[in-house]
């Protein structure tokens, strides 16, 4: 009885996984949506009220959280790349939708790891203002400026807050960083691609548009020792390379969501 | 192509003939822009923003208006003056909104079209980009250029004319940018002395012909050869750094942080020199003598960067006797360009 009930449960999961690789009809299509939570270390991310510690010990409260997220490809575990061209986010702590990336019409398939560019690359950097439409229309941003208009080129990665430590009379530090490597003269490059394995896989199935959870630790920003009393204020691109460097490390696949619709 | 030009001006002319009553003298069609015959071919590429006659009339209707800047006071043409070759007449610095002060002498706008990089410093590497500059510089015009499109669409005579130039009434930061542009690509200067007396429809004077050859020979035309008297490229010419009591201008340097651009600055055309007066980038000379004696009194700085075309001699610069140095200006003068100065197309 035992060793029936046992060849039964085997022979139903045999069945059970054949199906689930026979299930991926490469036709069917349906949405991959990236979505970015911003803390400080493990933190909740708060504007203005709440005083973070960062790794040298100085405190700081964070007003701006903006970056440009470009070039993403889903990889899946055949190797074959899924590349989002021409598709530009700008995700703003301060606006809740900026923070969930969908893409559309992804293929079914497992999708093994994620990657994308932190910054807008050099040939859209370059362009037409034709091309520089949504979040890269320098028009947009408002008084949150991401476009440098002495300096051609668009605002990467921007952090803003207050800090006892700075040594400005305002008491504020600006980390804003940009450079995609210069059209006339070969120049700073801070672009920087992320790449990310998705332990859980990205099921993406006719009835599954799974939700992919990244945790941004705004934390690592000041990673290699940086030091708010030291620089509160970085807008040249050669100065933004440590902090390039050191953001590129702050994202994080949490979990992924697989959830049938 | 020449058939096609022909249809075209049969077309024009049958044209003529059908509104001649409406117009007694019908005006002479309007030849916007135009590669002159002794001129390279254009930097911009013309076929991404075709000139036409509407896109140039709003473009130079924004140029002209202060709504462009915060509090509605300074538009382009504030600092850009047709009668000086568009430069900011009598200020040194250029003065913006409040009267602020920036630290750079406002260029003269001619021949953008050839144009690689805009700014002394070259930080615009693209004429439709350059327009955010001004209007987002707190010490220029203070403004958003989000703000400045909104102000445009609630402006009812803006939409009819973007429906002219551009089909539909959407006021878009493109088409913003790019009739401002075709407006600015426009102004052309090729019709000075000089000109004429290349194509042979002038003559210099004795000290005209005896300057233009120093000017080559000595080198200025090295840097800054004919026919547009700019070669686009960043150097020094040894002006002292200590100008502004607690400010240095790195120059290029503050776009490509490289070292060897420190102090080096977009050599500029000389086209129109006579009346772009202060001269340099902070404006520090307010004449052409005092500019012929920079370079040959031996006042220039030995920056790290220094041209070496000014170290061949003892003393620092280019040789030049005092006959010499009148008659480079002579030639100099001849650059003027009459017609570019006071051709009514390109003003309000
Ligand atoms: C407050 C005075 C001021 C206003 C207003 C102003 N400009 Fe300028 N402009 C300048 C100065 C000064 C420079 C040179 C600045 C530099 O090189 O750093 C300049 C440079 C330029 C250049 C680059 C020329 C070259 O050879 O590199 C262009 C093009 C130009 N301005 C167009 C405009 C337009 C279009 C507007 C209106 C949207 C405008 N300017 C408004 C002062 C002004
Ligand atoms: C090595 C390149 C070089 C040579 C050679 C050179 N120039 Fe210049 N010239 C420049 C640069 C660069 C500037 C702008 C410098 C600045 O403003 O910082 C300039 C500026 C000028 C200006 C002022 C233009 C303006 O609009 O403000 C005049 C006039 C001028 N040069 C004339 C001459 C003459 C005449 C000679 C020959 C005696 C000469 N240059 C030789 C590079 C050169």
């Amino acid at each position: 009885m035992k060793k029936i009930a046992l060849a039964l449960a085997l022979g139903i999961s045999v069945f059970f996984a054949a199906c689930e690789t026979s299930d991926i009809n490469p036709n069917d299509k349906n949405s991959v949506s990236l979505h970015f939570e911003h803390l400080v270390g493990t933190e909740a991310f708060m504007l203005n009220t709440k005083t973070f510690t960062n790794a040298s010990g100085e405190d700081f409260t964070i007003s701006t959280f903006n970056y440009f997220v470009s070039n993403i490809i889903l990889k899946k575990s055949d190797g074959t790349e899924l590349k989002f061209a021409d598709k530009y986010f700008l995700v703003k702590e301060s606006l809740a939708e900026s923070k969930v990336i969908t893409l559309t019409d992804v293929p079914a398939g497992d999708y093994t790891s994620v990657s994308f560019m932190v910054g807008v690359d050099s040939a859209k950097s370059v362009s037409d203002v034709a091309q520089r439409t949504g979040v890269l229309d320098p028009a947009s941003y408002g008084t949150d400026n991401m476009y440098w208009s002495w300096n051609s080129g668009y605002i990467f990665f921007k952090m803003e807050g207050k800090s006892t430590k700075s040594t400005n009379a305002a008491k504020d530090y600006k980390f804003h960083i940009g450079g995609f490597g210069g059209m006339s003269a070969k120049t700073v490059n801070n672009l920087r691609t992320v790449t990310l394995s998705m332990a859980d896989l990205a099921k993406v199935r006719k009835n599954i548009a799974p939700e992919v959870h990244l945790t941004v630790d705004a934390r690592k920003v000041f990673k290699t020792s940086l030091k708010i009393a030291e620089s509160n204020t970085i807008m040249s691109p050669t100065l933004g390379v440590a902090v390039a460097n050191n953001y590129k490390d702050m994202f994080a696949v949490e979990h992924v969501h697989n959830d049938e619709m | 192509m020449k058939k096609k030009l022909g249809i075209l001006l049969v077309l024009t002319l049958i044209l003529w003939g059908c509104s001649k009553e409406k117009t007694t003298e019908p005006d002479a069609p309007m030849v916007l822009f135009e590669v002159p015959s002794t001129f390279p071919n254009t930097s911009y590429k013309m076929e991404s923003n075709p000139i036409t006659e509407d896109g140039f009339l709003l473009g130079k209707k924004i140029f002209f208006d202060g709504k462009l800047s915060r509090d509605g006071t300074i538009s382009c043409a504030e600092c850009h003056n047709q009668a000086y070759a568009f430069t900011h007449h009598g200020h040194a610095q250029s003065h913006g909104i409040d009267g602020q002060v920036g630290p750079r002498n406002g260029p003269a706008l001619q021949n953008l079209a050839w144009q690689k990089t805009f700014f002394w410093d070259g930080g615009v590497f693209d004429l439709d980009l350059f327009s955010i500059a001004p209007i987002e510089n707190p010490v220029e015009m203070d403004e958003k250029i989000g703000n400045v499109l909104e102000k445009l669409r609630n402006d009812q005579s803006y939409p009819p004319i973007f429906k002219k130039a551009f089909g539909t009434e959407e006021v878009t930061t493109e088409r913003f940018l790019k009739s401002l542009s075709q407006f600015m690509l426009t102004l052309v200067s090729a019709n000075s002395k000089y000109d004429q007396y290349k194509t042979g429809k002038a003559n210099f004077s004795n000290d005209e012909k005896v300057g233009l050859t120093l000017f080559n020979e000595k080198g200025c035309g090295s840097c800054h050869p004919e026919p547009l008297f700019t070669d686009e490229s960043f150097k020094s010419n040894g002006l002292p750094t200590d100008f502004f009591r607690n400010f240095v201008d790195f120059g290029r340097f503050r776009i490509t942080e490289l070292s060897d651009d420190k102090y080096k600055f977009k050599v500029p055309s000389l086209r129109n020199i006579e009346y772009t007066f202060p001269y340099m980038h902070d404006g520090r000379f307010s004449s052409l003598e005092d500019v012929l004696d920079h370079y040959a009194d031996g006042g220039m700085a030995d920056l790290e960067n220094l041209d070496p075309i000014f170290k061949k001699n003892t003393k620092r610069g280019i040789a030049l006797t005092s006959k010499e140095k009148s008659q480079i200006i002579a030639f100099l003068k001849t650059l003027t360009d009459e017609e570019f100065l006071k051709n009514k197309r390109f003003a309000p």
